[in-house]
């Protein structure tokens, strides 16, 4: 069984990735990090992507009116490289949300996505 | 008396073991000074979570607390390590951002005593006031008033526009709300924290979703105050009276309410 520690290490083990972290999207916390760029401070970027999140499901629910939004996962690719986020529906609080930061170059990502749907349903199952 | 967080810190320093109660409010368990668990009367524990999600009934709960703990729960297969994990993180930092700011009650430590769900996860002292005061300012941040945080949910009979996004738990709190229960009462009947709770009012709030607090009206009429030459001479006189220019001076809610609003409106403009 994997605990939400052993869940980052698997999730850095996904070819291309740079760092990654566990959120709550409720309260905008980093449950997890696993290596932090330079410079980049986890909390606020846990809030920071959070807030991402909402602003994204916002937008979906006025753009598919009739719709309740359930977003699977969510991928932003920059010049500097992919930001792939799943979410993860628990019993409890939550979503509880994967992020990983991948290499523009070194990255596959459809394997990414593949690993990551099976990483969160061996978290949660 | 000390606050309930320098008490913590000192704990942690002497790498207390133990359990450290603040009168009726909760209780707080260490382990070589980190926190293994938290718990407040105010919000729901693990133990309400998992019977409120239906995972655990509560005579599992009390086998699995007498006899083997975290490691019997998990081994029954009613939930996983991460989902146990992710549950208790929960809790604890819930009842973190509740229990710490109390400190009016005589704190009691016992040493020794253990939570049943062991010391298989810590938290750090540190940590959890950093992430409790990260909490409060995100609360301000969306709606500095505190005040719907425990008045009764009332949602506003109408929207003032044509549509509004709700987000899952603001829809729960809309739903259930009776116009009676606070937050809090909310949060238990929800099963859900009382921090997740308090950022939907606040939500709402915000989005001026939200009735306007009610006051017990005056029992005289509320006319404008007319202005005679005796009250004018009495505040030129140096009374306490209010200014003698500008609008008048009230306490009056909706105007407050008013008045947040375009301070958050105006702060998401610059």
């Amino acid at each position: 069984m994997l605990g939400l520690d052993d869940c980052l290490i698997e999730v850095m083990a996904i070819p291309g990735a740079l760092d990654a972290m566990l959120l709550d999207q409720t309260s905008g916390m980093a449950v997890a990090v696993s290596g932090s760029p330079q410079g980049v401070d986890a909390e606020r970027s846990a809030a920071a992507l959070t807030e991402t999140l909402r602003a994204t499901v916002d937008g979906l629910a006025r753009s598919c009116p009739g719709d309740t939004v359930r977003i699977d996962d969510m991928l932003v690719t920059t010049d500097q490289g992919h930001h792939l986020l799943r979410l993860m529906e628990t019993a409890f609080e939550g979503p509880l949300v994967i992020y990983v930061r991948l290499d523009l170059e070194r990255s596959n990502l459809a394997l990414a996505r593949y690993r990551l749907r099976a990483i969160s349903s061996s978290l949660l199952t | 008396m000390a606050p309930l967080d320098t008490l913590l810190t000192g704990l942690a320093r002497e790498r207390s073991t133990g359990a450290l109660r603040v009168g009726r409010a909760g209780t707080v368990f260490l382990d070589e000074g980190r926190v293994t668990y938290m718990e407040c009367v105010q919000t729901p524990g693990v133990e309400r979570l998992l019977t409120a999600r239906g995972r655990a009934t509560e005579a599992t709960l009390r086998r699995v607390q007498a006899d083997g703990g975290c490691e019997r729960l998990l081994d029954e297969g009613v939930l996983t390590l991460g989902e146990l994990q992710y549950c208790v993180l929960g809790a604890v930092l819930d009842a973190a951002f509740f229990l710490l700011p109390v400190g009016g009650s005589r704190p009691k430590f016992r040493p020794g005593e253990r939570h049943w769900l062991g010391g298989r996860w810590y938290f750090e002292v540190s940590g959890l006031l950093r992430e409790c005061a990260r909490r409060r300012a995100q609360l301000a941040q969306i709606w500095p008033s505190a005040e719907v945080d425990t008045a009764p949910v009332r949602p506003a009979p109408w929207l003032a526009g044509q549509g509004v996004t709700l987000g899952k738990v603001e829809w729960e709190v809309v739903a259930r709300a009776d116009h009676e229960a606070t937050p809090l009462d909310l949060a238990r009947q929800l099963g859900r924290s009382g921090y997740s709770i308090l950022l939907a009012v606040r939500r709402l709030a915000a989005a001026g979703l939200l009735a306007p607090h009610e006051e017990p009206e005056p029992a005289e009429e509320p006319t404008l105050p007319r202005r005679t030459r005796q009250a004018v001479k009495a505040s030129a006189a140096g009374g306490t009276a209010g200014p003698l220019f500008g609008p008048a001076v009230t306490a009056d809610p909706t105007d407050l309410a008013l008045l947040l609003r375009l301070k958050k409106a105006l702060e998401e403009l610059a």
